[in-house]
């Protein structure tokens, strides 16, 4: 076999459950954790569910079908699909747009997976459970040394290219297909203890309660709308990626859109119980965030019967969810670099994780440069990339061709003509609305320069993006409508 | 501290359609895509489209025949076509009358 030859032979996933579980892998992050259920707790309880649950099967179902076959379709990572149907140079700009919103959201999700591993190991040593143990001193002490962060997040990306290295058959499905039914055993283990602590039903009743004013409030709306679509990892190149390792007679539907979506939800749910009982049962405060996870939960541990195993537990798991995240995010850069440069696989994925690693550096050191890269990356970053993907599909492609031509081919379930509007206009109108909303509430609070600084940036990014690959994109070879998935 | 009626109602509805659907999805998608793999040992290939799937395909041919993306559409048609005339058992819901009743675009022409 020729060198081109070698390059162009494309993996596929060694098996559905190795497909399924990496999209499920990749989606569940620490915000399920950490986010859903305080979100739901504070608006509305049941009303958000009813609002989530609609908007999910509305918005993040039909979303992530069409990311993921555009995947399939073209066999291609974000770049090379965007090359692919638009077969322009220029409109690749808009895949280099998708990439290096990628690259910032994991220079700051990295040291987050740092401070996962690190919990996880002081969790295997029972340090939460040794006399004395003081919850919040442990975490200012860690998370006010530069040092052991920094070093943390470097052991993160020192592993992740360890698996990706090895490819998405040896590297990624082998580590997920055992990581993934880990963590719902162990979060469905976390929840049943739980649930048997005296008080842990109040943690059930504060986020299940329905309080169906809250369905007429715009804020609920808004926060299930961003759950929907940004907790779901819809449009951040993901799925694109991973679908492009589906072979021919893999379906679609079902598993990219449907599973991953509910399946990412069953576990912020599966979150819910896992964490609430515990918050309510032991009178913490239910506060969204890192604080929830490692000031207020390690208080339980030595208060439990075999609380150094359910710390273990607890934190290994966290882990997992949040490992399974970075892989899927690093493989979005690691897939395009490889196709797009003469790099070998382990040459890509060195480089990724060498420039993820560097550009982490500031959010490892800063909380508050990470809370920085945050809000612009979720209010603005991840928005347009979701859009430009969403441009790709419905109004590129389109709608119509895409579903009768790819989407339905070899489908476990059949996609009717209701999923044309709501790719061509539905999505797109809810992401700009996101984007407007964001940017008007956060006038008049300390956010406001940085929501300027933010859309200044991503105004910057796209026309630098679209510049750039004007002048360095390559066209494709083959004939203009050609899918690669053949 | 016992749940409110509606709490139960709200945490059972939230179960069965978040989870148990995940769980019936994740079931059914393996069971398919086994029987596939089934197939595709048996005979080599196996029907792409279903027959509602194959009817939208044609419909979509015949009112967009200049379309830059036809030529890829009536090449899937025609070889889903092909296949089905060729194998013994499809993998989608297909009669023999179904089958016997497609045409080829490649003959139209």
């Amino acid at each position: 076999m020729s060198d081109s030859e070698a390059r162009t032979a494309r993996e596929e996933w060694g098996s559905r459950f190795g497909f399924l579980m990496a999209m499920l892998g990749a989606m569940v992050g620490a915000g399920n954790i950490w986010r859903m259920p305080y979100t739901t707790g504070q608006n509305g309880g049941g009303a958000f569910l009813v609002a989530y649950v609609l908007l999910l099967y509305v918005i993040a179902v039909p979303g992530l079908m069409g990311e993921t076959m555009i995947g399939r379709y073209t066999n291609h990572g974000v770049i090379g699909a965007f090359k692919r149907v638009f077969r322009t140079r220029s409109a690749q700009g808009l895949g280099l747009v998708v990439l290096l919103v990628n690259v910032a959201l994991m220079s700051y999700y990295a040291p987050t997976i740092g401070w996962a591993l690190y919990y996880a190991a002081h969790s295997l040593l029972f340090t939460f459970t040794q006399s004395g143990f003081q919850t919040t001193a442990f975490w200012q002490g860690f998370i006010n040394d530069p040092a052991l962060v920094i070093g943390m997040h470097t052991v993160t990306m020192v592993a992740i290219a360890g698996v990706l290295v090895f490819g998405i058959r040896r590297g990624i499905e082998r580590v997920v297909k055992w990581m993934i039914p880990l963590l719902v055993v162990a979060l469905l283990a976390v929840a049943a203890m739980g649930l048997t602590l005296d008080g842990g039903m109040e943690g059930v009743a504060f986020v299940f309660t329905p309080d169906w004013n809250y369905l007429t409030k715009g804020s609920t709306w808004v926060a299930a709308l961003s759950q929907a679509l940004f907790s779901t990892g819809l449009g951040w190149g993901i799925a694109l990626t991973y679908g492009s390792y589906l072979g021919r007679y893999d379906d679609v539907p079902l598993g990219g859109g449907l599973f991953t979506a509910v399946g990412n939800t069953s576990i912020g749910l599966l979150a819910v119980f896992a964490t609430f009982p515990i918050v309510f049962a032991f009178g913490l405060q239910p506060s969204a965030g890192s604080n929830l996870l490692f000031i207020s939960i390690p208080k339980v541990f030595p208060k439990l019967p075999g609380g150094g195993l359910w710390g273990v537990t607890f934190f290994v798991s966290f882990f997992f969810a949040t490992f399974t995240s970075g892989l899927g995010i690093t493989e979005v850069g690691v897939t395009t670099v490889t196709e797009e440069t003469r790099l070998s696989r382990t040459g890509a994925v060195l480089s990724v994780c060498g420039v993820i690693w560097l550009l982490g550096i500031p959010s490892a050191y800063s909380t508050t440069f990470l809370g920085w890269m945050d809000y612009v990356c979720g209010s603005f970053g991840l928005p347009l990339a979701t859009l430009s993907i969403v441009v790709l599909v419905a109004w590129k492609l389109g709608p119509s061709r895409a579903r009768v031509i790819e989407l339905n081919r070899n489908t476990g379930v059949y996609v009717g003509t209701w999923w044309e509007p709501i790719m061509k206009y539905v999505i797109p109108v809810v992401i700009v609305f996101i984007i407007a909303y964001g940017a008007v509430s956060s006038i008049g609070t300390p956010n406001q320069s940085l929501m300027v600084a933010g859309l200044v940036i991503i105004a910057v990014l796209l026309a630098a993006s679209v510049a750039v690959m004007h002048v360095i994109g390559t066209l494709p070879d083959a004939t203009a409508a050609d899918g690669g998935g053949e | 501290m016992a749940l409110s009626t509606v709490a139960w109602v709200t945490l059972l509805i939230s179960l069965l359609v978040v989870p148990g659907v995940a769980l019936v999805v994740l079931v059914r998608s393996l069971r398919t895509e086994d029987r596939k793999l089934e197939l595709l040992t048996e005979q080599d290939a196996i029907d792409e489209y279903s027959p509602r799937a194959l009817a939208d395909l044609r419909q979509w041919i015949r009112a967009h025949p200049d379309d830059p993306y036809a030529d890829v559409a009536r090449s899937r048609y025609d070889e889903c076509v092909r296949t089905l005339r060729e194998i013994d058992e499809p993998y989608y819901d297909w009669s023999e009358d179904q089958i016997a009743e497609l045409e080829l675009f490649e003959e139209d022409e």
